[in-house]
């Protein structure tokens, strides 16, 4: 095995018994689930529009809380000095802290298909929306865990890490409202920052390789600044 | 104050320091250090806390870089074949970091695949450092439940399960009550001739038991390097340099 299956597999045992993954499971899916049964019994229509835009709310609000013992908890007990002294490269560190805590964040997505699923037996929903929603789910997980790893790198204050997080992806969902105080071209990069405006056209089921370009650009330069992070003693 | 150059050098050293500085901002934590160590010897870091030890010890396993100088490990430079380097050591932090969620068992596998060790390899190596530092009924204990001797065990444990060259410990006897202490310097001793030991302390009487070699720290300096069959008199020595 290499060095980063065994750094993934000790993120995953890490990961699936922390009661941290459970009670942000437990939330995501009850709301969710809540959210999803209400809307169809009130609005009898078979898509998931609805259900999608909650479900990027709660990722921003939920993943910081996934990722923030990424690094901060090795820091606070040291044990960021065993794996870096370890003849492993920092990149596959990193890499293994974000890929156990997307793994986690694709089981709920995967859970949480259970609700098309329902609309598939019981209605004839238009699938290309559902499908579209889905990656655009799986693109914003990639990013905000991106960015959880990299605040977590910054830190050994679990709290701190979370709260750098949420705020670093507030800002990105509210960056196109800053297009109506700066001129131009600024105004144009302010609303191409924004995380609901590249997420919206996947729901709408229209697919941009711009809009997945966006959320893996982020996502990359995020993890390499969280490799700089940790490289950088 | 004796100069540190002479006796610091040897040939064929397993462990070459050249000119090593860390500064942290305009704070010099070592200054200047040149440093050999044989292959087969303990040698002692000794000096007050805050005299550089740690980041020295930090630099050699990789963990810092050198502001300037540099640093290898049987040959290999700890910056620039970082791997080579950090595959012959063996590093056991002074605050004894060990991942508590695992099994004393599970946190040795880790550690060995982590080093390169494949599947069998690891299982065996595991086998014979639980002998060696007495840990064979306590694989299936969490780490968490452990005291700080059986934490000190594991620690130790995990920076031998890949055979290598050089043990490096940082202050390895802190905590320890009187009979940890006598084993874990026993055990020590019983590495040198097969392993190289390098190991800080702020204790007189640690290194004088256990090293073959003393090396003097005080505020990022080197003062002294001796042998320590050439000191009769260590805390004479140590209170003259400081």
């Amino acid at each position: 095995m290499s060095a980063l299956g065994v750094l993934l597999r000790k993120e995953l045992h890490a990961t699936f018994t922390s009661p941290i993954a459970y009670s942000v499971a437990a939330v995501f899916l009850l709301v969710t689930g809540y959210t999803f049964s209400l809307t169809l019994f009130f609005t009898k229509v078979a898509n998931l529009t609805y259900i999608f835009h909650q479900m990027y709310v709660l990722l921003i609000l939920l993943v910081p809380v996934l990722t923030m013992r990424a690094f901060a908890e090795e820091r606070r007990a040291d044990t960021l000095e065993l794996l870096l002294t370890a003849p492993v490269h920092e990149v596959w560190i990193v890499l293994a802290k974000f890929l156990a805590a997307l793994v986690l964040v694709t089981c709920l997505l995967v859970a949480s298909g259970a609700y098309a699923v329902v609309l598939g037996l019981y209605g004839e929903p238009d699938w290309a929306p559902i499908y579209g929603g889905y990656l655009a789910l799986f693109l914003l997980a990639c990013l905000l865990v991106s960015i959880g790893t990299l605040t977590s790198s910054l830190t050994e204050n679990q709290v701190v890490a979370a709260t750098c997080s949420l705020g670093t992806c507030l800002m990105l969902w509210f960056a196109d409202s800053a297009a109506y105080m700066v001129p131009a071209p600024l105004d144009a990069v302010a609303i191409n920052l924004s995380l609901i405006g590249h997420f919206t056209t996947f729901v709408s089921g229209s697919l941009f390789l711009s809009d997945a370009g966006y959320y893996l650009t982020l996502s990359l330069l995020a993890l390499f600044l969280a490799t700089r992070v940790v490289t950088d003693r | 104050m004796i100069d540190p150059t002479e006796p610091a050098r040897i040939d064929n050293p397993i462990v070459a320091i050249e000119g090593v500085s860390k500064l942290y901002g305009s704070v010099a934590a070592v200054r200047d250090v040149t440093l050999h160590v044989r292959r087969g010897e303990v040698l002692g870091l000794l000096g007050p806390n805050g005299s550089g030890k740690t980041t020295l010890l930090r630099m050699l396993t990789g963990y810092l870089s050198p502001t300037s100088g540099r640093l290898s490990v049987a040959g290999y430079d700890t910056e620039r074949q970082r791997m080579e380097a950090r595959r012959r050591i063996g590093y056991v932090p002074e605050s004894l970091p060990l991942y508590s969620h695992m099994r004393v068992g599970e946190f040795l596998r880790f550690m060995a695949r982590l080093r390169g060790l494949d599947s069998a390899a690891a299982e065996a190596a595991i086998a014979e450092v639980a002998g060696q530092v007495a840990l064979g009924d306590r694989l299936a204990a969490p780490i968490r439940t452990l005291s700080r001797g059986y934490r000190q065990r594991v620690a130790i444990g995990q920076a031998l399960v890949h055979r290598p060259d050089i043990l490096v410990l940082d202050e390895p006897t802190n905590g320890l009550d009187p009979r940890q202490i006598i084993e874990t310097r026993n055990f020590i001793r019983g590495l040198a001739g097969w392993r190289t030991v390098i190991m800080s302390s702020h204790i007189l009487g640690e290194v004088e038991k256990i090293a073959d070699r003393v090396a003097i720290l005080l505020q990022g300096r080197l003062l002294s390097v001796q042998a320590m069959a050439d000191t009769p008199d260590l805390e004479a020595l140590f209170l003259s340099l400081t």
